[in-house]
């Protein structure tokens, strides 16, 4: 039999300090309620798939300052360079890194005539060889790659071809399989050859994150900047950075190397911000709680010796200790439901705002009702403690000087 | 009679330790993490073009087709900038991007480096007020008639020539020699307004090239290059014909009479431009295919204090309501229990006012201790973010501003937890617990 009655007209008759901790446990669940939501949402975005062999990509770039220098033979010969190093799987350059945060975005469309024309969504656009996605890692659930004799060095060659994420190919040929189809980019035409089951673009926040095309093109032939990405066991990736500048530059010494990284390492760079909102944000979490859990034992401890002729006269009465520490849990628990459901309110509309104000997405209703069972556990807790404490008080102690 | 309440706060607080420690710690947690999102949001939002804020404005267009963007971007195109360097009614203006060169010096043992530069107009230093400590910028004439200048920063020139007056001298960029005009003093403004696309809180780049020498040195942008439709770039000079925008152009406007007129030039200038066929959303009046943003909506425009950091603002300032509430509980609680000392002071003759000061003050101490430590913790988690997130130095350096806000945040907090709880207490009538004594 829970004594609700008693309790609350106990609970009236001091009203300060009980709504004091309503007031903080309906601040907690609104704060703990958003913000464990947006940890989830950024987790869930850190723990995506990227489809690349990241410990296996050693990534950097290079700049030919030489004027005179043959761009698209240099591109050649080191590559060539970069095969033939010891321990490299493979080699290859690009027109961008993935997730790198920078990079190309481009979109095809399905006719000649651009009035009528249906655009893709917007996809990352990589440009390489044969070899691009033998080290990417990637894989390829349909079609084939392409081979050494389709490779173009220029943006307005002909014969170009792709190969779509799977992800892209759903959203804009549904079922159907896009390979052979004829895609437009002004008045150029690219065939449609592979599938990818998955290849991530640059921008980790972008919408369209999962949308990449790898189109033949030899891009590092057109730029005196070039990006390269090497594949390698993870054991041998660290001795590789030396061993590339040494072999690059005793073939060609009139250049700069730059920005070696791992593919890991190029993540976690673009992921920071991310990782940092989570870690703040679960930091003050963890705080939050602790400091409602403390601020409540030090409430209910001074409660208690305040209370402890009460008590005693209660166990004098018969009373059992069940009871006492019941009848603090149940205070407790009053108080807790009640500032639950105003909270859970609270952090809805909370929610709301950050929602109409920043576009994030709406919090659902199960991230208040979760704050609300953990803060039950923590303040059972630390509740639990000194309600013991007063049911040992013994009776005679707490009446003799009544 | 202050420092007498000073040493019975002292001793209040000695006699619960544990209580005032819980205190102190829920106070000073509150405050270490609002300090913390406080500051990086202060050195984030602040703007370094202080009072010259509305003096100094770029220009953004309307110049994409129908159904493309649909806000305004924040570069133009090379066709664009070209038109907008050839009006003669502005005082200063400037077309900038970003590159990278290798750069070189005769002294054979410095390794080439690549080197972020940037590419501009002489005016950009007198836009943004660009301190030299030798020579100058360059001539307005070679904004006209290209000449290999470089205006470089005194970093630089301590490597290259060991801090000593290096104008005249040359040194190398892709292997082509540039005469050094100038040598600029510390300059690295924070964010960096002149350009936040790139990243707002990169360091300033050290080396800058006359803008004329971009048609025929081919410089590869280090920047975003937006387009809204497909248009082949091969070559060099489809890029400087093309509809890409990759060009920001500042100007100076003193008057408003200044800002009117451009807007008017800029509008004439929309229609001739739909005239020959460009521009080709017409949804936006001439007029409104206009953007002259002052420094203020500019940083605003691009986003340079990110969302992440204002939802942290709010959610720590929360943070710090709970921890106040939580604070106004505890001392409730102590102050009451303390009921019957003052029902003795009372009736021996201390006043209301004296009773509620002498609370007041020990509340103010554990505001004062609680301020001081969550300063501690501000500095420690800035620090940490600096090392383990990698933030810039510029952004978790503890903002001066913080030594003043930090303590008006704790002793208010404090006072204000505790104006309700000392009220409570001196209203004690002396005869109730003189009774029960």
């Amino acid at each position: 039999m829970l004594h609700i009655k008693p309790i609350l007209s106990s609970l009236m008759r001091s009203k300060s300090a009980p709504i004091l901790l309503l007031l903080q446990i309906i601040l907690s669940v609104a704060i703990v309620a958003n913000a464990s939501f947006i940890i989830n949402e950024r987790l869930s975005l850190m723990q995506r798939e990227s489809g690349y062999a990241e410990d296996q990509i050693l990534t950097f770039s290079v700049y030919n300052f030489d004027p005179a220098v043959d761009n698209i033979k240099q591109n050649q010969v080191d590559q060539q360079i970069l095969r033939s190093l010891p321990n490299v799987i493979d080699a290859s350059s690009s027109n961008m890194l993935p997730l790198s945060d920078s990079g190309w975005m481009d979109r095809y469309v399905d006719g000649p005539n651009p009035d009528t024309a249906k655009s893709t969504p917007g996809f990352a656009f990589y440009l390489g060889n044969e070899h691009l996605l033998n080290v990417m890692g990637a894989k390829l659930i349909a079609g084939r790659n392409f081979t050494a004799d389709e490779i173009n060095t220029n943006l307005d060659d002909s014969g170009m071809m792709a190969i779509v994420s799977q992800p892209l190919a759903k959203a804009f040929w549904g079922e159907e399989s896009p390979l052979g189809k004829t895609m437009y980019q002004g008045e150029q035409t690219v065939t449609i050859i592979g599938v990818v089951d998955k290849l991530q673009g640059a921008w980790v926040d972008n919408e369209n994150f999962e949308y990449s095309v790898i189109q033949n093109i030899d891009f590092g032939g057109n730029s005196s900047n070039k990006s390269y990405m090497v594949r390698a066991l993870p054991e041998h990736i660290p001795a590789l950075e030396e061993a590339i500048r040494k072999a690059l530059h005793a073939e060609n010494p009139n250049r700069v190397f730059d920005n070696f990284q791992t593919l890991t390492e190029l993540r976690n760079l673009t992921y920071s911000n991310h990782r940092l909102m989570a870690t703040v944000l679960s930091i003050m979490v963890v705080l939050l709680l602790l400091i409602t859990a403390l601020g409540l034992t030090g409430m209910v401890m001074f409660n208690i010796q305040r209370r402890t002729k009460q008590i005693g006269t209660r166990r004098a009465l018969g009373a059992r200790k069940r009871d006492i520490i019941q009848y603090f849990m149940v205070e407790n628990y009053l108080i807790c439901i009640v500032g639950g459901v105003i909270g859970g309110m609270l952090a809805l509309v909370l929610g709301q705002q950050l929602m109409s104000l920043y576009s994030l997405p709406m919090v659902p209703v199960i991230y208040p009702i979760a704050s609300v069972i953990g803060l039950l556990v923590v303040t059972t807790l630390a509740v639990i403690v000194p309600a013991a404490k007063a049911a040992n008080i013994s009776p005679a102690m707490a009446t003799r000087s009544v | 009679m202050f420092f007498y309440y000073c040493d019975l706060a002292w001793r209040s607080i000695r006699k619960t330790p544990m209580l005032s420690m819980l205190m102190v710690l829920a106070i000073s947690i509150g405050i270490g993490i609002t300090i913390t999102t406080l500051n990086v949001y202060k050195t984030m939002s602040y703007n370094p073009a202080g009072d010259r804020s509305e003096v100094i404005n770029s220009v953004q267009l309307w110049s994409q087709g129908l159904d493309t963007w649909d806000e305004f971007i924040a570069n133009i195109t090379y066709t664009d900038a070209m038109n907008l360097r050839n009006n003669d009614e502005l005082s200063l203006k400037a077309a900038t991007y970003r590159t990278g060169l290798a750069l070189q010096s005769d002294n054979p043992k410095i390794e080439p480096v690549l080197q972020s530069v940037r590419v501009t107009d002489s005016d950009f230093f007198r836009i943004f007020s660009v301190p030299f400590l030798y020579g100058s910028y360059w001539d307005a004439n070679v904004d006209l008639r290209p000449a290999y200048q470089v205006v470089i920063s005194q970093k630089l020139n301590l490597r290259f020539f060991d801090g000593k007056n290096s104008v005249g001298k040359t040194v190398f960029l892709d292997r082509k020699p540039y005469q050094i005009v100038g040598i600029i003093d510390d300059w690295n403004p924070q964010p960096k307004y002149y350009d936040p696309l790139n990243g707002a809180f990169n360091d300033a780049e050290e080396i800058f090239i006359p803008f004329s020498l971009t048609g025929q040195e081919e410089f590869d942008v280090w920047g975003n290059t937006s387009g809204w439709k497909f248009e082949t770039m091969i070559t060099y000079n489809d890029r400087l014909a093309s509809e890409k925008v990759w060009i920001q152009f500042w100007t100076e406007l003193n008057s408003e009479d200044e800002r009117q007129s451009l807007q008017g030039w800029l509008t004439r200038y929309v229609e001739q431009q739909r005239a020959i066929g460009r521009f080709t959303d017409t949804a936006k009046t001439p007029s409104e295919s206009v953007q002259i943003s002052d420094i203020d909506k500019w940083l605003e425009d691009n986003d340079v204090v990110p969302k992440d950091n204002k939802i942290l603002v709010g959610l720590s300032l929360l943070f710090l309501s709970v921890c106040l509430v939580n604070i106004l509980g505890l001392l409730l609680t102590k102050f009451l229990k303390r009921a019957p000392e003052v029902g003795v002071r009372r009736a021996i003759g201390a006043s209301r006012g004296q009773i509620f000061s002498q609370y007041m003050v020990e509340v103010g101490m554990i505001g004062f201790i609680g301020g001081v430590v969550g300063l501690l913790w501000a500095w420690g988690s800035l620090t940490a973010l600096h090392s383990y997130f990698s933030m810039d130095q510029s952004v978790t350096g503890l903002d001066a501003s913080m030594w003043i806000i930090t303590p008006l945040i704790a002793i208010s907090t404090a006072v204000l937890a505790g104006v309700y709880p000392a009220w409570v207490v001196c209203r004690t009538k002396p005869s109730v617990y003189l009774k029960a004594q």
